[in-house]
């Protein structure tokens, strides 16, 4: 499995664990779309330094070649899989373990 | 200069994470081991990624641009940082993201917009 695959991989467990296994359901909520709109323009930014610098570099073999931003396209995959993972268990955990809902 | 480059923009996220919580009042710290809780699954799940994916070669790193410290002699200390930082502020940017949409919505049916 190339970084393509991985990338496309970590979108779909992301979305089963959100929906089905944590049950928070941010994908059927409006605010975690604006929350991963507002997110994007910085994920660009940051990608944008990482390669254009050369700190980070990827074999050729491994991704499929399109280029959003100086990066590869599988980043965005990668960056949507963590954003919505991430707000998941945090609704998860909020729900189990705040008694406020301080967290809300 | 350059062996910081990595770690400038993992700065920059971090200062853009303190002023969204200082901005908006939103008292991470109160809230610091759910977000513990969180990033703990994070870094296991995203790390283990990483460090499988530098083995394999999928991706590598300038080893003048960060700052010389690895976890497991492979993964660039930046890389634990950046699965910090990063988490950090998507949940901050979603919390202000909360408070905004209550504060305008001044009806209490705003329910959808959790």
């Amino acid at each position: 499995m190339i970084y393509a695959d991985i990338a496309l991989n970590s979108v779909v467990v992301a979305i089963i664990f959100d929906l089905y296994l944590l049950r928070s359901q941010m994908m059927t909520r409006m605010i975690f779309w604006k929350t991963y709109l507002l997110i994007l323009p910085f994920q660009l930014l940051t990608n944008w330094w990482l390669t254009s610098n050369k700190i980070v570099m990827y074999s050729e073999g491994e991704i499929i070649g399109t280029r959003v931003a100086g990066a590869p396209l599988e980043d965005l995959l990668f960056g949507f899989s963590m954003i919505l993972l991430t707000l998941s268990l945090w609704e998860f955990f909020a729900k189990r373990f705040t008694r406020d809902k301080v967290a809300k | 200069m350059a062996q910081f480059h990595y770690l400038m923009v993992l700065a920059f996220i971090g200062s853009c994470a303190v002023f969204v919580n200082l901005g908006f009042k939103l008292r991470i710290r109160s809230k610091l081991k759910l977000f513990l809780m969180t990033d703990a699954v994070i870094l296991l799940i995203y790390l283990a990624w990483d460090f499988w994916a530098v083995t394999k070669g999928s991706w590598y790193f300038d080893r003048e641009q960060t700052v010389g410290l690895y976890l497991f002699a492979r993964l660039p200390i930046e890389e634990v940082l950046f699965f910090i930082v990063v988490p950090l502020m998507v949940v901050l940017t979603y919390l202000a993201l909360i408070k905004l949409s209550r504060a305008s919505s001044k009806s209490e049916n705003s329910n959808d917009l959790r």
